[in-house]
């Protein structure tokens, strides 16, 4: 239990890092003892998690030193970390949604690989059913990650951590979602580390955990360290008091700005809910109610349901219950109903949920009320900048022009540009989620004014907050949320900080209900490989009917078409799975296609001539591919954009290089190497075949095809891994243009001539092959055997029409058809899966 | 869009370089633009064929001014060709088969689109990626068009129709470019909606949390653009003489250079009808030019004009994006 007198096996030296106009970190010092628990405290805004991203590797410092293990350290990657023995659990796991739980395990640590340079799935599946065990729960580590409830992605990274023999673990808040047996396997977990001697960097709001685990505390507060204490000789009222930065009795009796007078409960009601039930399960039962004039703080953990809350009754999301403004009885289920019904909200996350980054002031401002500034049916934008102007000053934002993008703005002049929308919108009640969380400390005091301003002008005001103090001085009653329910109403002049702060505290018994909630989210269902069964059956089914039925049927002449649109397929789902997306890969076959009608017309014998002028092609695709990438990362643009332009380029070089004629007259040793007629042999399904099996092994079993799924699957979260596009996309768009080239090759080979349309248009054909095959558009999700499946079964379904007396000119219609039913069959099973 | 660059570099002084730059920005599609028309002009022998070469080109101007709106929203619609070609066969077969007076028929071509934009727009709400969901729908409405008429044109319209061809003197096309200009630009720039669009383009949920109608938003432009390309196929049939079921194959590529090379982002957000337009100019005049150009220079043919068109793309596009990025 004693602080070892050995070296710290991690020590944090003088660490600032500053973010655009605030300074996160101020030069800050801590070290971790072998075998310590080290609890680190603070409000929100402290700085806990910027110091938690620099030793982690995620955020490099702007100055000051990391040791580890004695020696000095700048991690590249939180992976390079990890593979240290470095290993961080975050209070949000970032995981890749669309790969298996085994993977997302060994991702982090990097993947496991044979001696042949393939992955070896067995060790990755091998190790995570060890760390599952750990937790001795029945978990299949072979669905993909989204199915995770939030416990057990927490759990299984505190037993990889410890699989995994860490020297460090950083634990951010990892109780927050977990249930009381749960918490109890964690602190087991946590001693069994000590014993090891690993140092354990412990983060957390609740003060009972700190005080059983930890050796030291440490509290910050605004970016600097207050002081470290062993806990023996601190209690927890010192330690609020150190992370509020005022006594505990002053802060009971802090003068504050609540109202002059004390809110006569005779005020008339504004706002009143009753029973209202959230749709998903994240709140119950709630009877809140707010009288005119009067700011009801509402405080509670993160997780207790507050933000659902706030949400639902803008009619962000599905609820049951009475909503009353006034008296009158409201039906919302849409923001617009919420806000004609005198509802306005200021959500929690600014940047993502508040504010158009890229629009000027004025549009932000005013986008909630803009039939207020509209004549008649004209937009007027005069009329606006007034507003604009008018509500800015009001709340004192500092700007330069109406004009001006909003991003260019301090955190705490956006905050004011949210909250300045929402005044214009004359609100009767006004919802705040987190108003202050990272506005600094002026912006926050004017925020604090306008809001008891309002209050007197009669709004009735829902002030969310995780921080105690800033509920306790600006409410005139607080209402404490736990586990979505209400756990008790206080009157913030008469009940201390530590009563309202237990009241938010999970309680033993409901806490196993409420963490099996959360987990409810998580489907047992396997649905891993539904999509590949659906189209084999459909495949298998309609070919089998095709053989018996049709006579002159040949599998082989389909196997033969399908071969070409499995490469094209697999040429546009390799692009896609990345992230990525090519559409010049009509353009490319014809480039590779000329490529080798060329170079086969040169005047030496065909035995020489074909493998160059195979090679010449191939090459042409690649480099094409490659080209493509290239652009894309260099000039900063979507890659639909790029691929727009080379379209059209490698489209016109075709043209010049066949100089306005079609080419004819190739060596028939070449077409032979497609179908030869003498022995019936196709070369074109060998070549298909041997194609699929490569790029099968490629994505599912190597390293880097593993990682474009990763990359394709979050991008942010490949970030931390130090996986970029730049590294990623030369390879997956070279390899798209390759197989372009493949398939522009077996196509000149097959239809002996070359003339300038061939292949316009195949790019759409070719990434709805892969559509239909199961290839996620928006990346990370597919499989080498659904889109070979996908080509079999467009083929199979010409055929069909073909059979029954329908020409094969409706191909278009066909391929639409297939793509739509794929994608809404795809939609309606996540949609019911949710 | 120039209005606020100005208030903004007047208000807060930009460093001398960043100010060029900028300046610079605005002339390069005017510059190049006065280059292409000194290609053209110089080469006309007989002016009054101009504007029939110009017809193509005007017809895929009307629908970038409505793909402008829909990219500003961040979506996008590659089935706009295929609608156009499916509601000219719609008025054919309604004319032809049916029995159905002309005007009838036209009206019907417009339910037709106004339905076939209307299902992109339902799809698109549904949370498809509007990528996927027209590409779907330009090979079914493709294969409608070639199906509903068993693959052939459909010819033979009456004189009364084809008459409405050119008014006043000027192929049809031209009115009809001005009428959805000015349209879009009111819609896109003068109101609610309008703002709308650029909300939603900037950041979807956060629009949806400012209480804008998202899925309005989406719904309606989805529907206007099958609309519009209900009407270039009733102008088309008048000019041909004819509803052909392949045409306009590529043209939703066309269209989208023009909204991208205009300097509207790819991405949502950030844009202008004027702008697609000025991409049209651009791009319209080099590929006329480069045409009139072709019968002198013997080096200049088909194919160099696609790649020169192709780079441009290119470079316009990086030119916009840098340009964005520093003001």
């Amino acid at each position: 239990m004693n602080v070892n007198d050995n070296r710290p096996i991690l020590q944090v030296v003088n660490v600032r890092r500053t973010f655009p106009g605030v300074v996160a970190l101020g030069g800050v010092s801590l070290d971790l003892h072998p075998g310590e628990v080290h609890a680190l405290v603070g409000e929100n805004g402290a700085g806990k998690s910027t110091l938690i991203k620099i030793i982690c590797g995620a955020l490099a410092p702007d100055s000051g030193e990391l040791f580890f293990q004695g020696r000095e350290v700048r991690w590249p990657t939180p992976v390079a970390a990890r593979a240290q023995g470095m290993v961080t659990v975050h209070q949000e796991v970032e995981l890749f949604p669309t790969l298996s739980v085994a993977e997302n395990m060994a991702l982090a640590a990097g993947l496991p690989m044979q001696r042949t340079g393939l992955v070896d799935w067995n060790r990755v599946h091998r190790q995570a059913r060890e760390t599952v065990r750990q937790i001795g729960e029945t978990i299949d580590v072979r669905q993909p990650a989204s199915r995770l409830s939030v416990a057990h992605r927490q759990m299984i990274q505190v037993a990889a951590a410890i699989l995994q023999n860490a020297r460090v673990v950083v634990l951010d808040e990892p109780t927050s979602a977990l249930s009381g047996e749960e918490a109890r396997w964690l602190f087991q977990q946590i001693a069994r580390l000590k014993a090891d001697g690993a140092g354990i960097l412990y983060i957390s709001h609740r003060q009972e955990e700190i005080f059983r685990l930890a050796d030291r505390i440490t509290v910050l507060r605004d970016g600097l360290k207050v002081w470290t204490r062993s806990r023996q000789s601190v209690g927890p009222e010192e330690t609020i008091e150190a992370m509020v930065g005022r006594p505990a009795s002053t802060l009971e009796a802090a003068p504050s700005i609540r109202a002059s007078a004390p809110i006569a409960r005779e005020a008339p009601l504004r706002f009143q809910v009753s029973g209202f039930t959230d749709g998903g399960g994240r709140f119950r039962q709630l009877d809140l109610e707010a009288g005119s004039g009067e700011i009801v703080g509402i405080y509670g953990l993160v997780g207790a349901g507050r933000s659902e809350f706030a949400r639902a009754v803008f009619g962000l999301r599905p609820a049951e219950g009475l909503v009353r403004i006034d008296g009158n009885q409201c039906e919302i289920g849409r923001p617009r109903e919420a806000l004609n019904a005198g509802i306005a909200y200021v959500p929690e996350d600014r940047l993502s949920q508040g504010l158009c980054l890229g629009l000027p002031v004025r549009s932000n401002a005013v986008l909630s009320t803009l039939r207020r500034w509209t004549r008649g049916l004209l937009a007027s934008r005069t009329r606006e900048q007034q507003a604009t102007r008018q509500v800015a000053g009001r709340l004192e934002v500092r700007y330069r022009s109406t004009e001006q993008p909003v991003q260019q703005l301090s955190g705490g002049n956006q905050q004011k540009v949210v909250l300045g929308r929402w005044l214009l919108a004359q609100p009767r009640v006004l919802i705040l989620d987190e108003p202050t969380r990272g506005v600094d400390v002026g912006a926050k005091a004017e925020i604090h004014r306008h809001l008891r301003h309002l209050a007197r002008e009669g709004c009735a005001i829902l002030l969310i907050s995780s921080e105690l103090p800033e509920v306790m001085e600006h409410s005139d009653r607080v209402v404490v949320f736990r586990e979505g329910e209400i756990a008790g109403e206080f009157d913030p002049g008469q009940a201390g900080p530590a009563r309202i702060a237990a009241a938010a505290l999970p309680r033993q018994g409901s806490e196993e209900a409420y963490a099996g909630r959360l987990r409810s989210s998580a489907s047992r269902f396997q649905g891993r490989s539904f999509n590949e069964l659906a189209l084999l059956l459909c495949v298998a089914g309609l070919g089998l009917w095709l053989t018996v039925s049709t006579e002159g049927f040949s599998l082989l002449n389909l196997l033969t078409h399908a071969s070409l649109w499995a490469i094209l397929g697999l040429a546009a789902a390799s692009v896609i799975v990345g992230r990525g997306i090519d559409i010049s890969i009509g353009s490319m076959v014809a480039l590779s296609a000329t490529s080798t009608a060329m170079v086969l017309k040169l005047p030496y014998s065909p035995e020489l001539l074909i493998p160059v002028a195979i090679l010449a092609g191939l090459l042409a695709g690649t480099a094409a591919g490659a080209l493509n990438a290239v652009l894309s990362l260099l000039g900063g643009l979507h890659p639909i954009v790029v691929t727009l332009g080379t379209l059209t380029i490698y489209r016109g070089l075709v043209i010049a290089m066949l100089g306005g004629k079609p080419m004819t007259g190739l060596p028939p040793e070449f077409g032979r190497l497609a179908i030869d007629p003498a022995t019936g042999f196709r070369g074109a399904v060998a070549v298909a075949a041997l194609v699929v099996l490569l790029v099968y092994l490629w994505m599912a079993h190597t390293r880097s095809g593993r990682h474009v799924y990763a990359l394709g699957s979050a991008p942010r979260a490949a970030e931390l891994l130090g996986l970029s596009r730049a590294r990623l996309w030369p390879v997956t768009f070279g390899l798209g243009g390759l197989l372009a080239g493949l398939a522009g090759v077996l196509q000149l080979s097959m239809g002996q001539q070359m003339q300038a349309r061939l292949g316009a248009g195949w790019e759409l054909s070719a990434i709805a092959v892969a559509v239909i095959g199961g290839v996620g558009i928006t990346g990370g999700r597919g499989t080498v055997l659904g889109v070979v499946l996908g080509a079999l079964l467009l083929r199979l379904v010409n055929s069909a029409l073909v059979r029954w007396g329908i020409s094969d000119q409706q191909t278009d219609l066909v391929v639409g058809s297939l793509i739509l039913a794929a994608l809404l069959l795809d939609l309606a099973w996540r949609g019911w899966k949710r | 869009m120039s209005r606020p660059r100005q208030e903004s570099t007047a208000a807060a002084p930009a460093p001398p370089g960043e100010r060029s730059n900028r300046r610079l920005f605005g002339l390069l599609p005017w510059g190049l633009l006065a280059l292409a028309l000194m290609l053209v002009f110089s080469q006309v022998r007989r002016p009054e064929l101009l504007v029939e070469v110009w017809v193509p080109w005007i017809e895929v101007g009307i629908l970038a001014f409505v793909m402008t709106a829909i990219i500003l929203t961040g979506g996008i619609d590659l089935s706009v060709g295929s609608m156009v070609a499916l509601t000219g066969m719609v008025q054919a077969i309604l004319w032809q088969d049916w029995g159905w007076p002309i005007e009838a028929a036209a009206g019907g071509a417009l339910l037709a689109g106004a339905l076939a934009g209307g299902l992109n727009g339902l799809l698109v709400v549904a949370g498809l990626s509007p990528l996927v969901a027209t590409l779907a729908t330009m090979a079914l409405y493709r294969g409608l068009a070639i199906t509903v008429a068993g693959g052939d044109r459909i010819v033979g319209f009456p004189q009364s129709f084809l008459d409405l061809g050119r008014l006043l003197g000027v192929p049809s096309q031209f009115w009809l470019a001005g009428l959805v200009f000015l349209g879009m630009v009111l819609l896109v720039h003068h109101t609610r909606f309008g703002r709308w669009c650029y909300a939603v383009g900037d950041n979807r949920q956060a629009a949806r949390f400012a209480a804008v109608p998202v899925n309005k938003v989406d719904g309606v432009l989805y529907t206007i653009n099958g609309l519009v390309a209900a009407s270039v196929a009733i102008l088309g049939a008048m000019r041909h003489d004819a509803s052909i079921p392949d045409a306009h194959i590529g043209t939703e590529l066309q269209v989208i250079a023009c909204v991208v090379v205009g300097g509207t982002l790819i991405t949502g957000g950030r844009g202008s009808v004027p702008r697609s337009l000025l991409g049209l100019a651009v791009i319209s005049h080099l590929d006329v030019g480069l045409q009139f150009l072709s019968s002198r220079l013997s080096w200049l043919t088909a194919e160099s004009r696609l790649i020169v068109i192709g780079i441009l793309l290119i470079l316009v596009a990086v030119w916009n994006q840098k340009s964005q990025k520093e003001s």
